[in-house]
């Protein structure tokens, strides 16, 4: 019972994971499928061969990749499931549940350094580099050719924001509202962000909103694009271009636009303690995310890991439907567990769990920024660092804007009146 | 067993970071380098902060934990979709990121001596190498200057190929000598570089190009290579997946290879310290001294160096330093783009290269397709940005030269510069000054070139026997006309 026990909720297909069936429902991402079916461990890791699952649930970190079709590598959490898909586990012999190879995991508890491994006689040193060979990469060459893809567009509009969770939304509607054609790329399947979690946080816009900015982002001839990645902002021929990967249909869009708005928002970031890399711990706000559209329960009993009012937010939408949820600040010292999570130890006490939602800012996804060349402050709580701006969300580089948590950790009304700000920033020019 | 895993892309722990730290790998680009951490396929979206966390910890500075180049593209995405951009419509730019800005990271290496008998300006493979190979030769009293972090020019951002396959005698010598360098440069030097013999494959699309190959071929078999040119049938044994209605015919030599560059690097520095020599990261050389004929010290934005030797080692930057000097060099630095794949299980033997439209690629020791593809339109310049134009001209070249490569996703792309020369031959020997050492003008095939001409170049300075390089590639040449053009450069 992995699930909330309501009707749409029900698996509707199957997918297959090493030629067993897993029950999913169609349009659901493999990953979600997968520890609603209680399989938390999707692969392998790199060089020591440890149990890795979903973490972030949004196509940001890495370790839920598997082959899909007959592609290698892709993030189980972006693809979607639909009846016969199959799926394999890679980097693992005989399968990622039973790999023979975690014996190099075994083997070296300090650690592989594969810099001052067995580098002499020449002939041991041969041998050494045709095994470690063998052992190195993930995933096999595609069966077949993914697509077929149609040629690029290039679009001009005359703005682009990029991201739709609350910033995006407030700058899209502000520079709709004045008539601007504005193209909203979001990475995710549904608008929305971090509203999509469905928090109880004073203040925050209602999911519902996301709907309104949509219908008047497309009145003004505009577009919202839902699975839409931003893969990089490049200068080809002076002023910068985006280059957007849709999913659905599957294409690559070139956007020049003399206004862009970064509202990427952050990136989930890990806990770190030893043994944070066991399957069952997932980034809070994704798993609340999860929970409001695929009914999503991830284990029996959920240690909810975080300070501050997201983390109690987090806990208090996670709790019921059969899963029992126990919330500390922490810091927790050791997570038990391989395939999956036991148990975390904290200062004086040990809890059992089957599942961690870790709350923690995220890193803002400054990348986009970084790219053009703007100026970044370093935020010391997080180690991170945040695209500096202005009151109005301007970078200091022509035309780019920035608003909501790439800026920094803001909750959602915050976001919203940034993003909206640094929308009539870039109207005034 | 619980590791506290920082990096869960490439499995890069809190140990193996802080064992890094330790071995003097203080800043991000560094660190990256030395574990691995964010060179996986979240391209270090997760991994960042964690580390730049410890980093702090240990004692970093805000500049040394500055996140390290944002690489394009920011999801990895298959050759097939960046293959529907038209490069015609996007013209050649500088390209993303522009260079940074802000605070650079403290130097490593200790204090700057007040003198030093050896300044060597640039911490590449080329000075790197000179100066562990003076070092071994008893003349210890050296100082490598880097203007950035170890492997920040090209030494770091090659393709790690190298081969015997050249068309002068010259270059076959060389070449064939730092193969058998990099077969023990491991159990030399103690550092793992990865040395694969997996072969070059030379794909020749025209019958002027078989011609070509064909001529180089017997030059090859007189020189005592293995080198033959094979049909496209026996090309595809080597590799199945060549669409062999693409070529003509191919030279193929079994006994090039490929490398992984960084360790090198990090080879030649550390047993170059361990035998006095000082190497001085993040500090730049902003001009010289003169005495008549002779330099007779180096200025650092760190301040001044008496010395009796200057080499200029600085690659693409060599014209730059040498008109520190006043003296004009005819290098022209011209960027070549570079891009790597996700990790796939070995697939891939050989570097292929195809004659013509200057693409080339090749199977890392990681598993990642790692290639590279010039551009005819590449202005003169050091210029290090990443352009979309070259993503869709490699990906549109790869695939026809590979179909399958079709699902295969990108996930970094980067530049470095060639450090080009009007005969595509080094500039070696005193210039300008008669103690003003040029180690420059490799165009491209530095890195493979570095083990046995700074071999040779060591000996030559501490008294020992002067390769005929050291006479033919001279800067007078030029004045002179005494060239002799090496057409096999490709990339």
């Amino acid at each position: 019972m992995p699930r909330l026990p309501e009707p749409r909720f029900v698996p509707d297909c199957a997918i297959l994971v090493d030629g067993v069936e897993v029950p999913a429902r169609a349009g659901e991402s493999v990953a979600v499928a997968l520890v609603a079916a209680g399989r938390p461990l999707v692969s392998r890791s790199y060089k020591y061969h440890r149990p890795r699952g979903p973490f972030c649930l949004a196509g940001s970190c890495g370790s839920c990749l598997a082959r899909v079709d007959g592609q290698p590598s892709l993030r189980t959490c972006r693809v979607a499931c639909r009846d016969g898909l199959r799926v394999e586990t890679q980097n693992a012999f005989p399968s990622a549940r039973h790999d023979l190879l975690a014996v190099v995991d075994r083997a070296t508890p300090h650690g592989l350094d594969h810099h001052h491994l067995l580098t002499s006689p020449v002939a041991l040193n041969r041998v050494v580099v045709e095994v470690s060979r063998r052992l190195a990469g993930l995933g096999r060459l595609p069966d077949r050719a993914p697509g077929p893809f149609p040629a690029a567009t290039l679009e001009t509009f005359d703005a682009l924001v990029v991201g739709a969770g609350p910033a995006g939304l407030g700058a899209a509607e502000a520079l709709a509202a004045a008539g601007r054609r504005v193209l909203v790329a979001e990475q995710a399947p549904r608008a929305g962000g971090r509203l999509r979690a469905g928090l109880p946080l004073r203040g925050e816009p209602p999911l519902a909103w996301a709907a309104e900015v949509e219908g008047a982002v497309g009145r003004a001839g505009g577009e919202l694009a839902l699975a839409t990645a931003a893969l990089g902002l490049w200068r080809d021929g002076g002023s910068p271009i985006a280059a957007l990967a849709a999913e659905a249909p599957p294409r690559l869009r070139l956007v020049r636009a003399s206004v862009l708005v970064l509202a990427t928002g952050g990136t989930a970031v890990p806990p770190v303690f030893p043994g944070n890399d066991v399957p069952g711990i997932f980034a809070g706000r994704a798993l609340a995310v999860a929970r409001a559209e695929h009914g999503l329960l991830p284990g029996a009993r959920c240690l909810v890991l975080g300070e501050g009012e997201e983390a109690a937010a987090v806990a208090a939408r996670l709790a019921g439907g059969g899963l029992e949820v126990v919330a500390r600040p922490g810091p927790a010292l050791l997570a038990r567990g391989r395939a999956r999570v036991r148990a975390v130890e904290l200062a004086g006490e040990r809890l059992r769990c089957d599942a961690v939602a870790w709350v923690t800012p995220p890193a803002p996804a400054a990348e986009l920024a970084r790219e053009l060349g703007a100026r970044l402050e370093l935020l010391p709580a997080l180690s991170a660092f945040a695209v500096a701006v202005d009151a109005e969300g301007r970078t200091g580089v022509p035309g780019l804007f920035a608003a909501g948590e790439v800026t920094g950790p803001l909750d959602g009304a915050a976001a919203a009146a940034a993003g909206r700000r640094a929308g009539e920033a870039a109207l005034r020019g | 067993m619980a590791r506290t895993v920082l990096c869960a892309c490439e499995d890069v722990t809190l140990e193996e970071v802080r064992r890094a730290f330790a071995e003097g790998h203080r800043d991000l680009e560094s660190v990256k380098r030395y574990t691995g951490f964010g060179t996986g396929p979240c391209q270090g979206k997760s991994c960042l902060a964690a580390v730049a966390g410890e980093l702090l910890r240990l004692g970093a500075t805000p500049a040394e934990i500055a996140p390290f180049t944002a690489r394009p593209p920011l999801q990895p995405t298959p050759l097939a979709l960046l293959a529907t951009a038209d490069p015609g419509a996007l013209p050649l730019d500088p390209g993303v990121p522009p260079p940074a800005a802000g605070p650079r990271p403290r130097p490593q290496g200790g204090p700057l001596p007040e003198r030093a008998r050896v300044v060597i300006v640039g911490g590449g493979i080329m000075g790197l190498g000179l100066a562990y190979q003076l070092c071994r030769r008893g003349e210890r009293d050296v100082l490598v200057l880097e203007a950035g972090y170890l492997n920040a020019g090209a030494s770091g951002r090659n393709g790690g190929g190298v081969r015997a396959q050249w068309s002068t005698p010259t270059m076959i010598r060389l070449a064939r000598r730092s193969l058998a360098l990099c077969r023990s440069f491991a159990a030399d030097m103690g550092v793992n570089v990865w040395f694969r013999p997996g072969g070059y494959l030379f794909l020749a699309p025209t019958a002027e190009q078989v011609a070509r190959l064909e001529r180089n071929a017997a030059l090859h078999r007189a020189h005592g290579l293995a080198t033959r040119v094979i049909d496209p049938e026996e090309a595809a044994r080597i590799v199945p997946e060549l669409d062999r209605r693409r070529f003509l015919a191919a030279s193929w030599n079994p006994d090039d290879g490929v490398v992984f560059p960084w360790p090198f690097l990090w080879g030649y520095a550390s047993r170059a310290a361990a035998l006095g020599a000082r190497i001085r990261t993040f500090t730049r050389v902003t001009g010289f001294e003169r005495e008549g004929r002779r330099l007779t010290a180096v200025r650092t934005d760190a301040g001044r160096v008496t010395c009796e030797v200057v080499v200029n080692a600085a690659g693409a930057w060599s014209k730059e330093v040498a008109a520190l000097a006043g003296v004009p060099l005819p290098n022209r630095p011209t960027r070549h783009e570079i891009l790597v794949t996700e990790p796939l299980k070995p697939w891939l033997g050989p570097l292929v290269s195809v004659l013509g439209n200057g693409l080339y690629f090749s199977q890392s020791q990681r598993g990642e397709l790692v290639g590279g593809m010039g551009d005819p339109d590449e202005p003169e310049g050091v210029v290090s940005g990443s352009t979309l134009r070259f993503l869709s001209r490699f990906a549109r070249a790869a695939l026809e030269c590979v179909p399958r490569l079709a699902g295969v996703k990108v996930v970094r792309q980067w530049a470095g510069c060639y450090d080009v020369t009007p005969d595509n031959n080094p500039v070696l020997g005193a210039a300008g000054f008669d103690n003003f050492l040029q180690l420059s003008g490799f165009v491209g095939h530095g890195f493979m070139m570095a083990p046995a001409v700074t071999e040779a170049m060591a000996a030559w300075m501490t008294g020992g026997e002067e390769d005929e390089i050291f006479r033919r590639f001279t800067l007078a040449r030029f004045e002179r006309g005494e060239t002799a053009r090496e057409d096999f450069i490709i990339g």
